[in-house]
């Protein structure tokens, strides 16, 4: 049922375990589903003096699509600036993975909103201004969470 | 002739590599496979002075295979390690040679016919450990079932001509087979298709049948899929459905059913031995409680069949399913008892097979495959209670023990003698479940992400556990082809499996 890439990623994730001194985290998902993404970054500016994700990990509790998401969303946004990183959408995901099954899509957002919502928290750490689509993307991240909470 | 071990370690080695995230020094290859690494040493210069293989320098330095594994056949490897010839010289004119001759081509075809690629995924290791899920057909259940697929007996059972009477002939005496192990008439035993078509037809058939006396049906909170989506189905329909709760362990609350039997209720059906945590429910109790207030009381003993006693004579069973792939019969085929004078209305109307309980033409080598495997399950029920019960214990007292937060989940004793069910903190199920096959075993879990649902095991939420608890359970049932050894392996490969996915996981112990 999954991919060859898949496969891979899930038996040997990249870039995952934790983080000393993370510049944010961004943590999605929930016990009761089974599925709890947290990514660690470390944000740093480059020659331009953008920021971009200098080091990105992953920790993932879930199941083989959930472990190959986290994987392949740190391989796509690593060396990254957090404007491009905002750029990936789930379906640049799933495309990495030569494709999910369709009960599994949801795995490839939850990745994408830990990095969401990574970015998010580190806006607000450094008083970046936000667009009102940004705080719309994190609003329905944090009432996701919050229904699945109950 | 001149075939020697060289080849086969040679092979044995290769796939080792294979299977090698990177590549791999000779020393760890030759502890891996019990090689002499001297030896190995030699049969790899061979390989490498053939282009087959390469030296990789640097920190993870050693042998890798030079090529694309897809391309490279097992021809060419045998060739460069030896001269593998049959025939005779070619000066030789005896009467042999050309015997030799078509061994000689048929031994390089079967090489070339297969690429290292192909070599490295035979897994060395395969261990089927969800005989709850289905079990293999015995072999002597298949050789018994294989004459009746014969022109002998290919009438239908309802014909008069003599194909149909020996039809009909096997198939009661098959019949009664099942009375006397049952201890029941053997006009009470229905054949069906599936444990699924047993089950509806006893939902659907008794709530059709019984409806002017009432529309209210009560199962258990841990019923199979075919239960309770039958009994789901009934409420679309009108009929009231009550779910009588279980204890931590899977025993079925007596109290709770006995308040919640009311006049018009007319079945109550509940599952004999959990398919998933493995509990057995005390029928005797049951059936007096059900009897005593006049309610039909129907059992599914799909998994319990042959793995515990079952005398209806002592038993207030009003209808039981039985199911044949479960006990190494072949698929396609279960049994319905129905209590004579049991209300039940059928679900299949047509030629009025099986005393109009169940019209279709009967599946003649499935019932006689069927019977073959109760009647050695039968036979063997001590030796294999006794060899399998060690095994379950062996291995539930071995994981709980080596594995950090780990929990039993069913009862400790009253449970099958083949079902463990262990849920593991802080990890999901079906990515133990991929994990393990890499490494050949094959199990199953409770968790939603394997499942098409989303929603982790009914069965292990109504036992009380968290759904995280559920997500990180997995079942392994044993059979009659487990051994010790299988176990060993399993307790060899689990904890590493467990620690992979902890290391993975945000949370920590």
């Amino acid at each position: 049922m999954y991919s060859k890439k898949v496969f891979e990623h899930f038996r040997n994730p990249h870039n995952f375990g934790s983080m000393d001194n993370p510049t944010v985290v961004g943590q999605v998902g929930n016990l009761a589903c089974g599925d709890v993404m947290k990514l660690y970054l470390k944000i740093a500016k480059n020659k331009q003096g953008q920021d971009f994700i200098k080091d990105i990990k992953f920790e993932t509790l879930g199941c083989a699509a959930a472990i190959a998401t986290s994987s392949v969303v740190t391989d796509l946004t690593k060396g990254k600036t957090l404007t491009e990183a905002l750029k990936i959408t789930n379906k640049d995901v799933v495309k990495a993975l030569d494709d999910l099954p369709t009960i599994k899509i949801h795995c490839s957002l939850l990745a994408i909103d830990a990095l969401t919502e990574a970015i998010y928290s580190f806006y607000k750490k450094t008083n970046q201004p936000i667009s009102a689509d940004f705080e719309q993307k994190h609003n329905r991240i944090i009432n996701c969470q919050t229904r699945l909470k109950h | 002739m001149n075939l020697s071990t060289k080849s086969r370690y040679g092979l044995m080695a290769l796939a080792n590599l294979l299977n090698q995230d990177c590549c791999c020094s000779v020393k760890k290859i030759s502890e891996a496979e019990h090689i002499s690494s001297d030896y190995l040493e030699k049969i790899f210069s061979k390989l490498k002075k053939a282009g087959i293989l390469k030296v990789e320098r640097g920190a993870c330095g050693g042998y890798s295979i030079n090529g694309d594994p897809k391309k490279i056949t097992l021809s060419k490897v045998v060739n460069a390690l030896e001269k593998a010839e049959f025939t005779c010289p070619d000066f030789c004119t005896c009467q042999s040679k050309s015997v030799w001759q078509k061994i000689q081509s048929g031994f390089g075809y079967v090489l070339s016919s297969i690429t290292l690629d192909q070599l490295s995924n035979f897994k060395n290791k395969s261990i089927y450990l969800d005989y709850a899920a289905s079990t293999p057909v015995d072999s002597e259940v298949l050789a018994t079932m294989l004459p009746y697929f014969s022109q002998n007996y290919s009438g239908n059972t309802m014909s008069l001509h003599k194909y149909g009477n020996s039809a009909s002939q096997i198939v009661e005496s098959c019949r009664q087979t099942f009375a006397d192990i049952l201890k029941v008439k053997s006009s009470e035993i229905i054949f069906t298709s599936s444990a699924t078509e047993s089950n509806n037809t006893v939902l659907k058939g008794v709530a059709f049948a019984n409806k002017s006396k009432g529309k209210h049906i009560i199962i258990s909170s841990i019923e199979h899929d075919c239960v309770l989506n039958s009994a789901k189905w009934l409420e679309t329909q009108g009929f009231e459905i009550s779910q009588i709760s279980v204890d931590k362990f899977g025993l079925l609350n007596l109290d709770e059913l006995k308040k919640t039997i009311r006049p018009d209720t007319i079945l109550v059906s509940i599952i004999h031995g959990n398919n998933e945590i493995g509990t057995i429910q005390d029928l005797a109790s049951i059936g007096q409680i059900c009897h005593d207030r006049g309610v039909y009381f129907h059992t599914d003993a799909s998994q319990s069949f042959t793995k515990t006693p079952i005398n209806l004579s002592k038993l207030n069973i009003d209808l039981l399913t039985a199911s044949s792939h479960k006990i190494y019969g072949p698929k396609g085929s279960a049994l319905l008892y129905i209590k004579t004078g049991t209300k039940i209305t059928p679900l299949l109307h047509g030629g009025g097979h099986e005393f109009g309980f169940r019209s279709s033409t009967v599946n003649l080598p499935a019932i006689v495959g069927f019977t073959k495997a109760a009647e050695i399950a039968i036979k063997n029920f001590d030796q294999e209670k006794e060899k399998l019960t060690k095994i379950r214990d062996y291995l539930i007292n071995n994981i709980l023990k080596t594995i950090p937060d780990s929990h039993l989940n069913g009862h400790p004793t009253k449970r099958l003698f083949n079902n463990i069910n262990i849920s593991f903190d802080r990890v999901e199920g079906e990515s133990l479940l991929l994990e393990l096959d890499f490494f050949g075993i094959a199990a199953s879990t409770g968790s939603a992400c394997s499942s098409m649902s989303l929603e982790p095991s009914h069965v292990l939420l109504a036992t009380g556990l968290k759904s995280e608890q559920a997500h990180g359970s997995l079942r392994f049932s044993l059979g009659r082809f487990s051994t010790k050894a299988e176990a060993d392996y399993l307790l060899e490969v689990l904890p590493q499996v467990i620690n992979k996915f902890r290391a993975l996981s945000p949370f920590k112990g």
